[in-house]
Parts: structure tokens; C-alpha cells; sequence
């Protein structure tokens, strides 16, 4: 009573007025805090998880496939011809069960295509799906006609006739359409690297990418053989995506038209991008490569819709083997750059080499990836067979060609912003504030420009631009991070993140597109034209 | 009119170091303010917003250790200790505020910040409502915190 009378006096307010005031707010504080943390997805994540409803597969058990070469069908001229149907096929993705998937050349992932820099390549693409499609090469500096567009689809057989009626699809005047089959002609004037090629359908590109419509597609060049670093069998492409399946072993996808003929998107909880359970590598659930003791050189290509990985690659002992990046999306570094631990968004990158060498006989190494939790956080294992010589190495110079581009050199600063929002009636995926129209030019720039982008984005958006590479200049206002080095085609904007990338917008003129790679992002209007006059 | 009656009753008993503190607690106020705004328009996708959000919070941080040093001459000369534990409640909340912003754990760094606002505003209200008067030594108080 004392206390009180005391308190009232001071302040005009009771002392345990004051403490029970002060207490809510800390309560509040508290609360709010806590909620957010225990809500909130640490690492974050942007999607929503498929559960298969199959038993899952044990880990390292399956062997890892290695997409078979393409032969070409022709070779004369300087030009190496392929001819690749798409098609429905059966896969046993899963040990047991077959998997009705969409298909390059009925496998999955699609065959691989090996090339040299500067010699073309042209790919007689004929379409035997019950849907038109679309065939991108990921990475390519490739003419416009030939790049991919969305609306550039190859119809299959009696599509005109069925569809005659419905209004699947923008319109647009300038799409280039054919029947059945197309010739894409890849010069590969650029540098040796990792490309993929796969499906860029207007408005269905996640679903066609999900089935199966991804392959790998090299580029190689003599700097580069010299190198002496891990070749051949100590060569491992490694094509990371996560699937769901079905009950009957199909591939589980919330599409809202299974048929994936009219009506686009997925349903309400996976709007931000559709997410497996089952960690593939080249098509094998968590598989095991038999490694010698010796360094092997990873080209690793994140395939998924819309799943990030960090990867590491762990001991028996729980230790961090080095992963020396010596390549990014377009091509060598300057200069090696070790990780203990490599973030990979969808559709990146990154050539790395990792020296198995340490590890005993009998070992095994797995690659792990901390962004995942429960299966997801396992990706595949290397079991260490036998002792070896190991003649390669890995130089300290990779290469000397890599662009020099500074922001002085710059002629535009352009702000662009990757956001959720409305699109017609729905929910969409906006740059700088609009759906993806094929009739409007959001970016047009001179030939032979220097540009800089300030991309921004308010969840987790990959931004990928076509037919050039950049470099990255600045991740949060800051320094890019050790993962950014080299020359690159696709960023990872991580949420309420800005990034400054640079390029000289070089190649050919034409109608281009520049767009995030969460697929489902892709689909749902995240899109933009890049008018190159 | 409000204010005004508000200045002319607090400024009453007011001590000089009692001013000083009620100038520092409204820069505060002042420059957190900015923060959600510069957040609001980089989100909307002006880049250089968000330099001015890290100056923003540079600024904040520099001005809450102002806060500190000058509620720690509150507490010496007028006897009053409320002011320093506020104080420290803030800038605690503002440092972990920081390097959630710098580490991207936006779970972290909208709650806190909105909280660190508010917690703001109330001491700008305390401040101000009453005079910052030197606190008497009264019989049977020596030990009261």
C-alpha cells in the first residue's frame, strides 16, 4: 500500500500499473518473436513440399546413370546434326516402378549433347507429345529463331484441328509456329561450359521440365582440354531434381489441367513453386558413384522447379571435404575459388572439383545439402573403390578471357523488381509490376550495350537472362558472395535481396526473354522481353 | 495545442541533462522512423533505398549509443534509472536488429523492427509527458531502484 501510495505520487501512476503495462508489452514482444521463429522457415524456402506416396527408396543404393553421348546423325559441312523425338515413355526413376514420363529420346534425363566452341550444332527436334512444345538451350548464345521462345511451339500432329476452338495461349503475331518437327541451329560461338537444354512452353514449362523435358548439352574447347584437370570417367555430370510420385508410380504435380492443354498453373499451395521429396541425380533417387582416390571433377546442374540446395560433401568422420569451384554457368573462373559449402539455385551451375584422394578405401563421401531436412537433406554418396594414380590438376589460372566490364563502361542503370501480385483474377509473379506479355518490349537495348541491372526480389526468385552472361557487382548493397565469381547466366536472389549484375548485350538482335527459373514463377507471369536492336 | 501544453508543464522542473536526453530520444525516434520507409520503397523496387536503409541504421545505432551515455548522466544527475534500462532494452533489440538485416533472417528483422519502433514511441512519450526533474532523496528510498 505504502509502495503504491509512493508511486502514484511520482509518476501519476501506480508502480504496479506500470509493471503490469510494461509486463504486457514484454509478453507481446515475446510472443511475436517467438511465433515468427518458430513459424518462420530457417533456412527459408520458397515452395511447398509434395509427398510421394510411395515407400521412398533407402539412400545410396541405386548406382548413378550417366546420360547417355548423342551420337550425331550427320557430320558434314562443320555442322554436327542430332535428331531427338520427344516422346511419352516408361522410366524406372524409382527401383520397381515404372514411371510414365515425357521424354527427349525416351530417356531421362534426355541424351546428352557433346559440342566444341565454334563448330554448330543443329538439333532436328520432332514432336511426339501430346502437347506442343518448346526447346531452349539453357546458357546458349543462340539467334533468336532458334533460343526458344514461349510461343515458337512445334505442334504435334492434329494439335490445329483439336484445338481450333480454344483460346489456349497469348497471342502472338510474331511466333514462329510449326507442325511436328523444328531445326534449332546452336553456333556455339561462346565459351566452353555446361548448358542444359529443356522445354520453355508458354505457360507450361514447370510441368514439361517436372515430366522429364531437361538434358544436358556441353560445350567444350581446346584452353580448356589443356587444363589438365579431372577428364573422362573422372568427369561426372551431375543433373540434381526433386520429384514427387504417385501412388501407381506416376510423377505427382498439382497442375490445375493434368492434360497440361489449356489451362495453366497449379493449385493455391504450391504457387510458390513446387517442391519434391525424392533427390534425384541424373534421374536416380539419393544414388552412389564407385570413385577412385582421386579428384573428380563435378559438373553440377540444379534441374529442380523451384528447390535450392547447399551443398557439401561429407566424410564417414562428419568432415568437410574442399569443393574447389573452377567453373560457373558460362564457363571457367579466373581462378579457382574453394568452398566448404555451395548454394545452387534452379537452373545454375557450378564446375567444381573434389579430391577423393584423402579418403580410405572402402570410405564414403556424401553429398549433403543443408538446406533440406529429412531426405531432402541428402542428395547422393561417392564410395571410394580403390587407390589410383591421378595425373590431373587443377591450375591456378583457369582462364583469361572473362570479361572485364566495369560500371563506368555502363550506358543504362536499369531497377527491376521480382514480386508477387495480382495477374488478371489470380495470384501471379510479376517483374517490375506486370505479367509476362509476348507483345510488349519491357527491356530494348542497343547491341553491343553495357548494362547494369539492379535486380530485387521479395522471396526467392533465380533470375536468369538469355543469351548472355554476366557478372555479378554486388549482392545486398555489399560484396558479391565467393559463389558469385565468374561469368554467370542465372542469380539467386534470396528473399528481400538485391543484386547488381553487369553484361554487354552482344550476339545477335532480336526478341530474347530474361526471367526467374522457379518454373512455377516462370509460368505464372515472371517473365520479361529483351528487345536486343 | 496539445504539444504545447504538454512543453510548457514538462518543461518544469526540467533539468539541462534532462534536455539533452529528451533531444536524443526524439533524434532516435526520428531516425528509426526512416528505416520502415526506406525498407517500404527497396521492396518496391527502388535500389537506392536500400544504401539509405544501411545509412538509416548506421544512423540509428550511432544515435542509441548516444542514448546510452546520455541516460547514464540521467541516472548520475538526476537519480532516475528508468531511463538507462529503457535505453539498453532498445539498443540491445537494435543490435540484433542489424545483423538480422545483414543476415537476411527477415523473420527476425520485421518483428523486431516494428517492436523497437513501438518501444521507441513509448519513450518519447515518457520523456516528454512529464518533467525530467532531478529525483528527491526521500526518507525510505535510498534503496529503491
Amino acid at each position: 500500500m505504502r509502495e503504491r501510495d509512493k508511486g502514484r505520487s511520482v509518476r501519476g501512476m501506480s508502480r504496479r500499473r506500470m509493471l503490469g503495462i510494461g509486463g504486457a508489452l514484454g509478453l507481446t514482444a515475446v510472443t511475436g518473436l517467438s511465433t515468427a521463429a518458430v513459424l518462420a522457415r530457417r533456412p527459408p524456402m520458397t515452395g511447398a513440399q509434395l509427398h510421394s506416396a510411395v515407400p521412398l527408396p533407402p539412400p545410396f543404393r541405386v548406382p548413378l546413370p550417366i546420360p547417355a553421348v548423342l551420337e550425331p546423325v550427320d557430320t558434314s559441312g562443320g555442322v554436327d546434326r542430332y535428331a531427338i523425338t520427344q516422346r511419352e515413355a516408361s522410366v524406372e526413376v524409382l527401383p520397381g516402378i515404372d514411371t510414365p514420363m515425357w521424354t527427349y529420346e525416351g530417356t531421362f534425363p534426355g541424351p546428352t549433347i557433346e559440342s566444341r566452341r565454334g563448330r554448330p550444332v543443329e538439333v532436328a527436334h520432332r514432336n511426339e507429345l501430346p502437347v506442343p512444345s518448346v526447346v531452349h538451350l539453357h546458357g546458349g548464345r543462340t539467334p533468336a529463331d532458334s533460343d526458344g521462345y514461349p510461343t515458337d511451339l512445334v505442334l504435334p500432329e492434329g494439335w490445329r484441328d483439336a484445338t481450333a476452338h480454344s483460346a489456349h495461349g497469348m497471342d502472338d503475331p510474331r511466333a514462329v509456329v510449326t507442325e511436328l518437327t523444328r531445326d534449332y541451329a546452336f553456333p556455339m560461338d561462346q565459351r566452353a561450359t555446361l548448358l542444359w537444354y529443356h522445354d520453355h512452353r508458354m505457360d507450361f514449362t514447370a510441368p514439361a521440365i517436372w515430366r522429364g523435358l531437361a538434358g544436358l548439352h556441353l560445350v567444350r574447347d581446346e584452353a580448356e582440354d589443356a587444363l589438365g584437370l579431372p577428364a573422362g570417367p573422372r568427369e561426372l555430370p551431375l543433373m540434381i531434381a526433386d520429384h514427387a510420385f504417385t501412388a501407381d508410380g506416376g510423377l505427382d504435380y498439382p497442375s490445375l489441367d493434368p492434360t497440361l492443354r489449356e489451362r495453366p498453373g497449379v493449385s493455391e499451395p504450391y504457387l510458390a513453386g513446387v517442391l519434391g521429396d525424392v533427390v534425384l541425380v541424373n534421374g536416380a533417387p539419393w544414388p552412389v558413384c564407385e570413385v577412385d582416390a582421386a579428384r573428380y571433377r563435378l559438373r553440377i546442374l540444379n534441374a529442380s522447379n523451384a528447390r535450392h540446395y547447399e551443398l557439401e560433401a561429407v566424410d564417414d568422420e562428419g568432415r568437410g571435404l574442399d569443393l574447389v569451384q573452377v567453373g560457373a554457368d558460362q564457363g571457367l573462373l579466373a581462378a579457382p575459388v574453394t568452398h566448404r559449402s555451395l548454394p545452387i539455385a534452379p537452373a545454375e551451375r557450378y564446375d567444381v572439383v573434389v579430391d577423393f584422394s584423402g579418403v580410405p578405401v572402402g570410405g564414403r563421401v556424401r553429398l549433403l545439402n543443408r538446406l533440406g531436412s529429412g531426405r531432402t537433406g541428402e542428395v547422393m554418396a561417392f564410395r571410394v573403390a580403390r587407390r589410383a594414380a591421378d595425373d590431373s590438376r587443377v591450375p591456378d589460372t583457369l582462364a583469361t578471357d572473362l570479361p572485364s566490364w566495369r560500371r563506368e563502361d555502363a550506358v543504362r542503370v536499369r531497377d527491376l523488381t521480382f514480386r508477387a501480385g495480382r495477374m488478371g483474377e489470380g495470384h501471379g509473379w510479376l517483374i517490375d509490376g506486370l505479367p509476362f506479355d509476348p507483345a510488349r518490349a519491357d527491356v530494348t537495348t542497343g547491341l553491343g550495350d553495357v548494362e547494369v541491372w539492379r535486380l530485387i526480389a521479395d522471396v526467392h526468385h533465380p533470375v536468369h537472362l538469355h543469351l548472355v552472361g554476366f557478372r555479378v557487382l554486388s549482392r545486398r548493397g555489399g560484396e558479391p558472395l565467393p559463389h558469385d565469381a565468374g561469368l554467370k547466366d542465372t542469380v539467386a536472389l534470396r528473399p528481400g535481396e538485391a543484386v547488381e549484375i553487369i553484361t554487354r548485350f552482344e550476339g545477335y538482335r532480336g526478341r530474347f526473354l530474361f526471367h526467374c527459373h522457379n518454373a512455377e514463377h516462370e509460368d505464372m507471369g515472371m517473365m520479361a522481353n529483351l528487345e536486343i536492336v | 495545442m496539445v504539444t504545447s501544453s504538454l512543453e510548457s508543464t514538462a518543461a518544469h522542473g526540467t533539468r539541462p541533462i534532462g534536455w539533452v536526453f529528451r533531444a536524443v530520444v526524439s533524434a532516435h525516434m526520428v531516425a528509426i522512423a526512416g528505416q520502415p520507409v526506406f525498407a517500404g520503397t527497396y521492396l518496391s523496387g527502388d535500389f537506392d533505398s536500400l544504401r539509405w536503409h544501411t545509412i538509416g541504421a548506421d544512423a540509428v545505432t550511432y544515435i542509441g549509443y548516444a542514448q546510452v551515455v546520455a541516460a547514464i548522466a540521467v541516472w548520475v544527475r538526476l537519480r532516475r534509472a528508468w531511463p538507462f534500462a529503457a535505453t539498453m532494452a532498445v539498443v540491445a533489440a537494435e543490435t540484433v536488429q542489424y545483423f538480422a538485416g545483414m543476415e537476411g533472417a527477415l523473420w527476425l528483422h520485421l518483428p523486431l523492427g516494428v517492436m523497437t519502433v513501438a518501444a521507441l514511441v513509448v519513450q518519447f512519450i515518457a520523456v516528454w509527458r512529464q518533467p525530467l526533474s532531478r529525483r528527491a532523496r526521500a526518507n525510505g528510498e535510498v534503496r529503491d531502484a
